[in-house]
């Protein structure tokens, strides 16, 4: 095996005048790259990490999944419940609330819908407020908020059933069919009851 | 070895010969012995079969039996617990709130990238590779009061953690090492004094490996694109706005990773490390360069 000397300190090669010689991280040269590196694993992908937008004018649903956080009023307080001193230090209850009437980040359709649906739940001032103390940990409390929060507005943005003429003639036979069994029962029910009564003299 | 002229002699038989087959051939002497009755003074007699007993009768012990008492085989019950035990990889835990306590007290620098030979460097904390320990489990014990912006480096780590340390404006790979590499790790200046070259990494094992490419999981062997739009939906789920990382003056520390096959940052399968003369010694052959890139 034939190898070739070099000192730290005469590194001279244009890539290594990137590093400083006393560092102690070594910055890895361009250099070495082997048979499986993520360039060859990879080789459309720009191997970079960033920090991509959520671009949703293109998709044509209402809601894409995206909730803005800086949006929401995260507050966070002791949970209730057993666990001695921890569960009294340490804040891990969630209140998540924002004013529905307000939440320009929903599309208004979802936002009516809302104010329809839980329209009686909102606060005085109008907050929808969502609250969870299901684990002991804030950051899954604050995930089941969320959760719950994308949950509802998911189903908000359902379009709601169309009324088809033959749908709703269906719906009215099943509804006239059901009383009248109802009425058949009850009248059976009545004349055997009469039946056990004794004979009167209009009977005689 | 035969010499040159044997083998070129065969050759040419084999070249002339006809076609080997079942008629011309036979076994090698001795392979076979007949099953013929010994006669005569030495064979003869009780013809192998021993004095009584199941063996001259022909009415042999199973095997294991061991006369009636509680044979060996019997003995131990099957302790389906523990099965495959010895086949299951372990990872010893450090919880967040012990690095973060590591780094308060200067014992991790946090201005470069960490990984497990800094982590046991720091002292705190041991693992033993021959034990079937890979690496550090980073546990989300303390994850709500981690507040240190960091590159780290683990072999295990759950979602919490991960959006933990992101939410604070790091980075988080989960890489595997084989066992060779993290005795290299656990203690690189013992390897470098045996003077021998520094190996390459291995690839995970077929049941690690869909771990380590998944995106959001972190893998080193997965899509530097998939894991930005990972860290994306992992802030979408727990609440919190993902910091903008290329304007972090930080962006190239922490987006520092280490190769596949590499096992140090900055230094390459193949080369040596002199310590005491603070010499790095590379390969200049061709066969051998090829061989540490491969």
């Amino acid at each position: 095996m034939a190898l070739i000397t070099y000192t730290l300190k005469t590194l001279q090669n244009s890539q290594r005048s990137l590093l400083s010689a006393c560092s102690s991280t070594l910055r890895h040269p361009v250099g070495y790259k082997s048979a499986i590196s993520l360039e060859t694993l990879y080789p459309t992908s720009s191997l970079k990490i960033t920090t991509p937008i959520f671009d949703s004018s293109n998709s044509n649903e209402k809601f894409s999944g995206y909730i803005p956080i800086k949006k929401l009023d995260i507050t966070y307080s002791a949970s209730s419940g057993p666990g001695g001193q921890n569960v009294n230090k340490v804040h891990t209850k969630v209140d998540l609330r924002f004013k529905l009437s307000e939440a320009d980040w929903l599309h208004p359709d979802i936002r009516q819908k809302l104010i329809e649906i839980h329209g009686k739940k909102l606060t005085k001032e109008g907050y929808l407020v969502l609250r969870s103390d299901v684990t002991r940990f804030q950051q899954l409390n604050l995930a089941d908020c969320l959760q719950r929060l994308r949950q509802m507005i998911r189903n908000a943005a359902e379009p709601s059933p169309t009324s088809d003429p033959e749908t709703a003639e269906i719906i009215r036979k099943r509804h006239l069919r059901a009383v009248r069994q109802r009425l058949l029962v009850k009248r059976e029910e009545a004349q055997r009851r009469a039946l056990r009564q004794p004979p009167t003299i209009q009977d005689l | 070895m035969a010499s040159r002229q044997i083998r070129e002699k065969a050759l040419n038989m084999l070249r002339s010969l006809p076609r080997v087959g079942i008629y011309n051939i036979r076994d090698n002497p001795g392979s076979r012995k007949t099953q013929k009755r010994g006669r005569g003074q030495h064979g003869g007699d009780k013809h192998g079969a021993g004095n009584k007993g199941s063996g001259q009768r022909q009415n042999y012990m199973r095997l294991g039996y061991e006369t009636g008492n509680n044979p060996f085989y019997l003995r131990f019950p099957s302790e389906n617990y523990y099965k495959g035990h010895h086949l299951k990889r372990q990872y010893p835990p450090l919880s967040l709130e012990s690095l973060q306590t590591l780094i308060d007290l200067n014992r991790i620098d946090t201005s470069k990238p960490i990984d497990l030979a800094e982590i046991v460097k720091s002292g705190c904390y041991t693992f033993y590779p021959d034990e079937k320990q890979f690496g550090v489990h980073l546990t989300d014990e303390g994850a709500n009061i981690f507040q240190a912006k960091v590159n780290i480096e683990v072999q295990w780590a759950s979602e919490t953690v991960i959006a933990a340390i992101e939410k604070n404006g790091g980075t988080i790979t989960t890489a595997y090492f084989d066992p060779h590499s993290l005795f290299l790790l656990k203690n690189p200046k013992r390897y470098f004094q045996s003077g021998q070259a520094i190996p390459r990494r291995m690839i995970p094992p077929p049941d690690a490996i869909e771990y380590y490419t998944d995106a959001s999981k972190r893998g080193y062997l997965a899509d530097p694109e998939k894991v930005s739009q990972a860290r994306l939906e992992l802030a979408q789920k727990f609440g919190y706005e993902l910091p903008k990382i290329e304007d972090d003056p930080d962006y190239e520390m922490l987006c520092e990773r280490k190769d596949p096959r590499q096992i140090f940052y900055g230094l390459e399968p193949g080369w040596i490390i002199n310590l005491k003369d603070e010499v790095i010694l590379k390969p200049k052959d061709e066969q051998l360069i090829q061989y540490y890139s491969s």
